[in-house]
């Protein structure tokens, strides 16, 4: 039986690698994986190759010292610590093994054994972990290390941690039919880990010095002091058995990975024989699983990646629409509906509160200069990354309503109109959080050193006035990318995978900034035209924000001419060409 | 209503419609039928403006679908087997969202109306998510017939459809063409075809290979065999020459 189980994993994985391969006969696909695999090499691979042989090993950060590395091991023991902890105090659903819907329907009626079901999923869980380990093994790699080492390692810890999270969920299936419920569960483990956190604290304060500014002075005071806690005492005891799992990875040699390589691999084999001969139903709770998984993909393939993530609750709209008026505004309207399951209301109520409570709590502060400048360079890089990044992230317009395009279609309205209604909805949002930002930061300057509060203002209300209109050029480019090639842009989560997808996501990288630079090449001379004569009769800050302004409407001058563009791609976007996911 | 004249869509190499014509009439139900892969589905797209035709012209009371699509897109519901809905709007969202597209003022009175007609109107706040499949189809109904229609286009109407809701379509799609509007509803189901349309275009391989009423088609094709059903006239009309009447039933056990 276990080998028609194996037939069915190594076929689906050998015709579903074919198939990747097959679609590198198109063009699109195989300039991607070129850009993709030069990525890939430059990034990774070449830290791999390059260097390590010969006596030419050079890492990225010089070989670290034995200490550090017993540091690393202690600090690496705690994170599997608490990752296996969050595994006994946050789920909550019965033990369901993840099958597919098709799995369920031929595998469950069919004469084969609940620990071939196991069997099958753990090989199953192996193609993903040695992928994990090899994409680990490529990152870690870079700081040094023997590469080998640190794929057995990385493979080590991900399978004794799915085992783990496994036989967890199975423990805790047991506990439920006992009647033990997830509160009280929750609760016993709360309460020990409080109480073994307490006795660790306990042992510090008599045992070690208390921690002065010294010890936070530097990251080597501060690491010296977090070895003293966790290399001794009850810290030891308690980390021992996640300090051998992390051991091996560690291991500086062959020889020290091989002598430590005994005691994780019984970790690992205790982990298995503990998930093996648990006798837990897992039926009910998996067919459930595969539906709810069903619905995912469903939700996805259809471009809702919305609904993939958890069940939806009924919104109310942001502004109420009337039935007459300008046609655009109806879309603007729904996306911001599909928005508010995101940015609801109340994220946006927390937000202020949260920046209100701040400035009131460190107003008084000693640090205040200090953090205001800090808070002021990251709330800058926070903008710049909203301008990149955010138009990537806030795919509330054609990236989501593509597979629906032939609903669109047959709305009587023009390209143009639905063009702008599309965008409308994520330039808000981005604003919105952007106005946001700015009036943060603008708060800020009263806790700055130097009177700085005109040129800040100056700089604040350019901003504001800019980036509205620099968001929607933004957005236009992803949204004709994906009317031009909706094979190549991604439409949800359910993206186009490997190495390929990665180089097709870079090609447009590099082409949304090249265009940017592009349009930005006029409205920076606009800029320029009204600020340098009006600098003469005004000084270097006033006339900044009439500057922008000027700026300001050159891009929306293009955002408009877009906007009729991406209208007309609309138009003669056929839907019936390759989908977009 | 509806006039056709010489569609033909290409895709590449591939004809999927081939030189149609025909036009319809308001308060005729004609009926597009054909084997998978005649064109049906292409054919109901180009008429609504879904995508564009390589050649020929399509208009849709008077208006080009192509060059006036706007006055023509007004005039116009398309109904597809799968309801496409919102996912994040409810049942009254989505009413409110298609009142504005279309511009239909007094919506609140005629999607109430529409509503309890079809009994979502307990449902008003229900996710399309929270809907069962007829009521998915039922909110796409009351979405398109909004604005008052007067042309309507049916892809597979009664899939997942349970008896009532059937029976209800087949009623609301006469009273549809009693009230003046034309309507062509594209189905494998020859049964509601024989049933409610009053005229049959049946398609093969993307050309028109007959178009009349129920009795003109069975007049051409049961030359040779007398009287027959709308099913023996289909497996004669879109079968190979020299074909059996019908394809041979596979045997379920062996005898």
């Amino acid at each position: 039986m276990i080998a028609a189980l194996f037939y069915l994993q190594y076929h689906s994985t050998r015709n579903r690698l074919v198939s990747r391969f097959k679609r590198l006969k198109q063009p699109k696909y195989l300039f991607g994986a070129i850009v993709g695999g030069i990525y890939f090499y430059f990034y990774f691979f070449r830290y791999v190759f390059r260097g390590y042989t010969g006596g030419a090993r050079q890492a990225i950060i010089p070989a670290a010292s034995p200490e550090f590395m017993v540091l690393m091991e202690s600090l690496a023991a705690l994170a599997l610590l608490v990752i296996v902890l969050l595994a006994w105090l946050i789920p909550h659903e019965r033990a369901a093994l993840t099958f597919t819907e098709a799995e369920v329907a031929f595998l469950f009626p069919a004469p084969v054994s609940r620990r071939n079901l196991i069997h099958f999923k753990l090989v199953r869980s192996q193609l993903r972990i040695l992928f994990s380990a090899l994409l680990l093994t490529l990152f870690s790699h870079r700081f040094g290390g023997n590469g080998w080492i640190h794929a057995l390692g990385w493979w080590l810890i991900l399978s004794t941690l799915s085992l783990h999270f496994l036989g967890s969920s199975f423990a805790r299936t047991l506990l439920l039919d006992r009647g033990v419920s997830n509160r009280l569960r929750r609760l016993l483990v709360f309460v020990l880990a409080a109480s073994v956190g307490a006795v660790v604290w306990l042992w510090a304060k008599k045992t070690l010095p208390p921690m002065t500014s010294a010890d936070t002075a530097d990251f080597t005071s501060f690491m010296n002091y977090a070895q003293q806690l966790l290399n001794a005492g009850p810290a030891l005891y308690l980390l021992y058995p996640f300090h051998l799992l992390a051991r091996p990875f560690f291991a500086p040699d062959a020889g020290t990975f091989l002598a430590a390589l005994a005691p994780a691999l019984l970790i690992f084999l205790l982990h298995y024989f503990w998930v093996v001969f648990s006798d837990v139903a897992f039926e009910e709770a998996s067919v459930e699983a595969s539906q709810k998984l069903a619905t995912r993909i469903a939700a996805v393939r259809a471009g809702n990646w919305q609904a993939a993530g958890k069940k939806q609750k009924a919104r109310r709209a942001w502004f109420k629409l009337a039935p007459t008026g300008p046609a655009a505004t109806a879309l603007l309207w729904k996306n911001l509906i599909g928005v508010g399951q995101i940015f609801s209301a109340r994220l946006w109520i927390i937000l202020v509160v949260v920046v209100a409570v701040v400035f009131t709590g460190f107003g008084g502060s000693a640090h205040a200069q200090n953090i205001s400048i800090v808070a002021a360079i990251i709330i800058a890089i926070l903008l710049g990354y909203s301008l990149l990044i955010g138009p990537q992230l806030l795919r509330l317009d054609f990236r989501q309503d593509l597979p629906r395009a032939d609903v669109l279609k047959t709305f009587p309205l023009h390209g143009w109109q639905i063009a702008l209604g599309e965008i409308l909805a994520p330039v808000t949002v981005l604003a919105g959080f952007q106005w946001l930002l700015l009036l943060v930061g603008l708060s800020l300057t009263v806790y700055m050193p130097g009177k700085h509060e005109t040129l800040m203002l100056a700089i604040g209300i350019s901003a504001a006035v800019l980036l509205p209109a620099l968001d929607f050029l933004m957005l236009l480019i992803p949204n004709a990318a994906v009317l031009l090639f909706p094979s190549w842009i991604q439409s949800g989560k359910d993206s186009p995978r490997g190495i390929e997808a990665t180089g097709q996501r870079l090609i447009f990288a590099v082409g949304q900034l090249l265009v940017l630079l592009v349009a930005l090449v006029p409205a920076a001379l606009a800029f320029a035209a009204v600020y340098f004569p009006l600098k003469f009769a005004f000084g270097p800050v006033t006339p900044m924000p009439f500057a922008s302004l000027a700026a300001a409407v050159i891009v929306a001058v293009e955002a408009g001419l877009g906007v009729r563009l991406l209208g007309r791609l609309f138009e003669r976007f056929d839907v019936t060409e390759e989908p977009a996911s | 209503m509806i006039q056709v004249e010489g569609l033909t869509k290409l895709y590449g190499e591939f004809t999927a419609v081939n030189d149609l014509s025909f036009s319809i009439q308001p308060g005729e139900v004609v009926g597009l039928v054909g084997p998978n892969g005649a064109g049906k589905t292409t054919t109901l797209r180009c008429l609504a403006g879904i995508i564009p035709p390589t050649r020929g012209t399509v208009r849709v009371g008077g208006h080009d679908i192509v060059r006036d699509a706007i006055a023509a897109k007004k005039q116009l519901a398309f109904f597809t087997d799968e309801p496409r809905l919102f996912d994040y709007l409810t049942v009254w969202q989505h009413l409110n969202f298609v009142a504005r597209i279309y511009q239909v003022a007094d919506y609140e009175k005629i999607g109430a109306t529409l509503l309890d007609e079809l009994e979502l109107a307990n449902k008003k706040d229900a996710l399309p998510g929270e809907l069962s499949r007829g009521m998915k189809q039922k909110l796409a109904i009351a979405c398109g017939l909004l604005h008052s229609p007067s042309v309507i286009y049916f892809d597979e109407p009664l899939t997942g459809l349970d008896p009532y809701g059937i029976r209800r379509m087949k009623d609301s799609i006469l009273k549809r063409a009693r009230d003046g509007a034309a309507i062509i509803i594209s189905s494998h189901l020859l049964h509601l075809v024989e049933e409610i349309c009053t005229r049959l275009l049946i398609l093969k391989n993307g050309q028109k290979i007959a178009d009349g009423t129920l009795l003109e088609i069975t007049r051409k094709f049961s030359e040779q065999t007398g009287d027959a059903s709308l099913e023996e006239i289909f497996f004669r009309a879109t079968g190979e020459p020299g074909a059996p009447l019908a394809p041979p039933v596979l045997p379920l056990a062996p005898k």
